[in-house]
C-alpha cells in the first residue's frame, strides 16, 4: 500500500496543484462528468415517474437533501484529508436536542440556543481532532467512540421522550420561503458557495489538499499537519450541528433515533461526487452536493414508485458500488 | 528485543484493563463476578470473537471489511428462508454459506484485480446486504425450526454449543496466521503489496483467500446468532464490525497493517466481551451504555497510544527520524 502510493505521489501532486490553481480542464470534466449523471438520471426518473419532475416535488428534494448535503461539507473535508468521521449522524441528533431542548423547554433565547447547538458540534468536532492528531489514534476508532458518546448524551437528554419543536424560527427555516426556495435550502447552498469558495481561495483549503496529498511533504515544507486536522473535525462537527438545527425545524419533532447512520449516507454522497475514502487530496466540493442531490432524487424516486425504505437501502448500496465502478473506470482512463 | 518488549508491554497493557475493568464492575455489582457470567459472555459475544478471528486477517493484510454485520443478518435471513419449507436447516446453512462464499469472492476480487479499496467496497456491502435482509423478511423475524436451535443451545457443563464452535474458530485462525503461507502472504499483503508481488505472491489469490476466510466466518457467526436469537433476525449482528475491528485494534494489532497476531485479538475481544457483560449487568439504559462504553473506549485507546509511544523513547527515534515525525496525524 505505502509503496503503490509512493509511485503514484508525482501524478497525483501535479494533478492537485491544477485543482488548486482552479483550471485543470480535466477536474472540470468531471465535475461535468458527475453533473451529467445527474441530468441523466433526472431525465430517466422524470419520464418513468409522473409527478417527479413537478416543481412541488423537486422542492420536496431540495428539503429532504439539504440536512444530508450541508452535513456532507464537512464529511468532505475530513475525507480530503484522508480521515472519515463516522461521528456526524450522532453529533446531528445531539445539536438539535440541544438547540431545541433549551428553545422550547428551557425558553432560552433561539440564537443562543442555536449557538449552544453549532458549539456543541465544534466542541466534539474538537474531540475528533484532538484524539487523531494529536494523540494519534486512527480517525475511523475516535469518531466510533464519539459516535457512541454523542447519541448516548443526545438520548440522555432526551430522558427516552422527545421533543416538540415549536420554536417560531426553528420551524421557519424548514417552512418560509424566499424566491420560491424554503430557507434550509438556501443555507445549504450558501454552505456550499462558502466552503467551495473557501477551499480554493483560502489558505486552509490549500493546506487540506496538500496535506491530504501528502501529510509527511507537508509537514516538511512548514504546515502545521495537526492543526488542519483539527480544524477539519472542528469544521465537520459544525457542519452536522448545522445539519441539526436544520433537521429540527424539518422534523418538528426529536426523537432518538433521529439521523442514525447518516455518516454513511453523507461518506455515500461524498463517494458518489467522487472522492475516494483512505487516499485524500483529490476532489471538490460542488462534486459533493451533486453527489448529496443524487441520493436524494434516488430515495425520492423510489418512494413515489413505491419501492419500499428496505428496499431502499438496497439499491442505494449497489449504487455505491456503481459508483466506486464508475470513478475507477474514468480515473484509469485519465491516468492512461 | 526492543521490539518484542514493545509487544509484551503492549499485551500486557490491555490484559491490566481487562483486570480494572473486571475489579470496577466487581465492585459495582458483587453478583456480576460469577462462573454463570463467563458462560453467558462467552455465548453472547461468540459472533462478535468468530468474526474477530477473521478481521484479524482483514486488518494485517490493510483490507479493513465493514460488511460482517450486515452479512450476519443477511446470511441469517437466508439460513431460516432457504432452511423453511420442510428443506431442512442443512439446506439454509449450505445456502447462505454459498452467498457469503460468492459475496466474499466477489469483494476480493474487486479490491485485489481493480484495486479498489477494501473500505468503500464493503461499505456497499454494508449498505445493501442490510437492506437485502430486511426486504427479504419484509423486516419481520423469519423461523428457523427447532432443531438447530435446540442442537446449539445443548449445555455442555454450562456452556452453550457456540463456546467449542468460538474456540475452534480461534485455533484454526491462529494456526492459519502463524503456521501457514496463507498467514505469512497476509503479513506481506499489509506490509508492502507491491513488493510481495514483486516477490512472486500471487495477491490476488491471497485477497480472495482473506475475503473467503471471512466469509466462512460470517455463516458460523450467523449460525451461532441465530441460535442465541432463536430466530433469523434481519438487524441482526447491527455494529458488529466495529465492534469486531475494535477488538482487534485494541488488542494491539496495529490498524495500518502489516503487523499484528491473533492473541492480541483473544485478549481485545475479551475485554470488549467484558465491557459489554459489565455494562449491561449495570441495567444501564440503552442511552448510557452507548455513552459508558464510548468513553471507556476512547480513554484506553488514548492511554495505550501513549503507553506505546513512550515505551520507545530515544532508541527508536535514533534508528529512523522519519518514522517519529510520521507517528503522529498521518493516517
Amino acid at each position: 500500500m505505502a509503496t503503490r502510493e509512493a509511485t503514484t505521489a508525482p501524478v497525483s501532486v501535479e494533478r492537485r496543484s491544477r485543482t488548486l490553481a482552479g483550471k485543470g480542464l480535466r477536474d472540470w470534466l468531471q465535475v461535468v462528468g458527475i453533473v451529467l449523471i445527474a441530468v441523466v438520471l433526472f431525465v430517466i426518473f422524470a419520464r418513468t415517474a409522473p409527478g417527479f419532475a413537478k416543481a412541488a416535488n423537486l422542492r420536496n428534494i431540495l428539503v429532504q437533501s439539504s440536512v444530508l448535503g450541508v452535513v456532507s461539507i464537512g464529511e468532505t473535508i475530513v475525507m480530503l484529508l484522508g480521515g472519515i468521521d463516522l461521528s456526524v449522524g450522532a453529533i446531528v441528533l445531539l445539536s438539535s436536542v440541544v438547540t431545541s431542548g433549551l428553545a422550547v423547554n428551557e425558553h432560552v433565547p433561539i440564537v443562543l440556543a442555536i449557538l449552544a447547538g453549532l458549539a456543541t458540534g465544534a466542541g466534539i468536532g474538537m474531540i475528533n481532532g484532538l484524539f487523531s492528531a494529536v494523540v494519534g489514534i486512527e480517525p475511523i476508532l475516535v469518531t466510533l467512540a464519539t459516535l457512541m458518546v454523542a447519541s448516548g448524551l443526545g438520548q440522555v437528554l432526551l430522558h427516552d421522550s422527545w421533543i416538540q419543536v415549536d420554536n417560531g424560527t426553528l420551524v421557519a427555516l424548514a417552512e418560509n420561503h424566499v424566491v420560491g426556495l424554503p430557507l434550509m435550502v438556501l443555507v445549504m447552498l450558501a454552505l456550499y458557495a462558502l466552503a467551495s469558495a473557501a477551499m480554493v481561495r483560502t489558505g486552509f483549503g490549500r493546506r487540506v489538499y496538500q496535506v491530504g496529498g501528502n501529510a509527511r511533504t507537508a509537514r516538511l515544507v512548514g504546515i502545521r499537519v495537526a492543526r488542519v486536522q483539527v480544524i477539519a473535525f472542528m469544521v465537520a462537527g459544525v457542519c452536522a450541528a448545522v445539519g441539526g438545527i436544520l433537521q429540527a425545524g424539518q422534523l418538528g419533532v426529536i426523537s432518538q433515533n433521529d439521523a442514525q447512520g447518516m455518516e454513511f449516507d453523507a461518506i455515500t454522497a461524498v463517494l458518489i461526487g467522487g472522492l475516494s475514502v483512505a487516499s485524500g487530496g483529490v476532489g471538490r466540493m460542488e462534486k459533493t452536493l451533486v453527489g448529496a442531490l443524487i441520493v436524494g432524487m434516488i430515495v425520492n424516486y423510489l418512494t413515489i414508485r413505491g419501492v419500499s425504505g428496505t428496499y431502499q437501502q438496497a439499491v442505494l448500496g449497489a449504487l455505491i458500488l456503481g459508483a466506486v465502478l464508475l470513478d475507477h473506470a474514468l480515473r484509469r482512463r485519465g491516468t492512461t | 528485543m526492543l521490539r518484542s518488549a514493545v509487544k509484551l508491554l503492549d499485551a500486557w497493557f490491555l490484559a491490566a484493563m481487562t483486570v480494572l475493568v473486571i475489579v470496577v464492575f466487581a465492585v459495582l455489582q458483587p453478583t456480576w463476578l460469577s462462573v454463570g457470567t463467563f458462560q453467558l459472555l462467552l455465548a453472547d459475544n461468540a459472533p462478535l470473537a468468530i468474526v474477530a478471528a477473521a478481521m484479524t486477517f482483514s486488518i494485517i493484510s490493510s483490507n479493513i471489511d465493514l460488511s460482517p454485520g450486515s452479512m450476519v443478518g443477511l446470511v441469517g435471513v437466508i439460513i431460516g428462508l432457504a432452511g423453511g419449507g420442510g428443506r431442512g436447516i442443512v439446506v439454509g446453512i449450505l445456502a447462505g454459506l454459498a452467498l457469503a462464499l460468492v459475496v466474499g469472492t466477489a469483494t476480493g476480487l474487486l479490491v485485489s484485480r481493480l484495486g479498489l479499496n477494501a473500505i468503500v467496497v464493503t461499505l456497499a456491502t454494508y449498505v445493501w446486504a442490510r437492506g437485502l435482509a430486511i426486504g427479504l423478511s419484509h423486516a419481520d423475524s423469519v423461523s428457523v425450526g427447532g432443531t438447530l436451535v435446540d442442537f446449539m443451545n445443548h449445555y455442555v457443563a454450562g456452556f452453550t454449543f457456540a463456546v467449542p464452535l468460538l474456540v475452534i474458530a480461534f485455533v484454526v485462525a491462529g494456526y492459519l496466521l502463524s503456521r501457514t503461507r496463507m498467514g505469512r502472504y497476509t503479513y506481506a499483503l499489509g506490509g508492502d503489496v507491491t513488493g510481495a508481488r514483486r516477490a512472486g505472491v500471487n495477491v490476488t489469490r491471497q485477497t480472495v483467500l482473506i475475503f473467503v476466510f471471512m466469509a466462512v466466518m460470517i455463516t458460523v457467526a450467523a449460525v451461532v446468532t441465530v441460535a442465541n436469537l432463536g430466530t433469523a433476525q434481519p438487524l441482526a449482528g447491527q455494529g458488529l464490525e466495529l465492534d469486531a475491528i475494535v477488538a482487534v485494534v485494541i488488542g494491539g494489532t496495529r490498524l495500518t497493517g502489516g503487523e499484528g497476531s491473533m492473541s492480541r485479538t483473544v485478549i481485545g475481544v475479551l475485554f470488549i466481551a467484558i465491557l459489554n457483560s459489565g455494562l449491561t449487568n449495570l441495567g444501564l439504559s440503552d442511552a448510557y451504555f452507548q455513552l459508558w462504553k464510548g468513553v471507556a473506549l476512547l480513554s484506553v485507546l488514548a492511554v495505550q497510544v501513549v503507553v506505546r509511544r513512550r515505551v520507545v523513547p530515544a532508541l527508536e527515534r535514533r534508528e529512523s527520524p522519519a518514522r517519529i515525525v510520521s507517528a503522529a496525524g498521518t493516517w
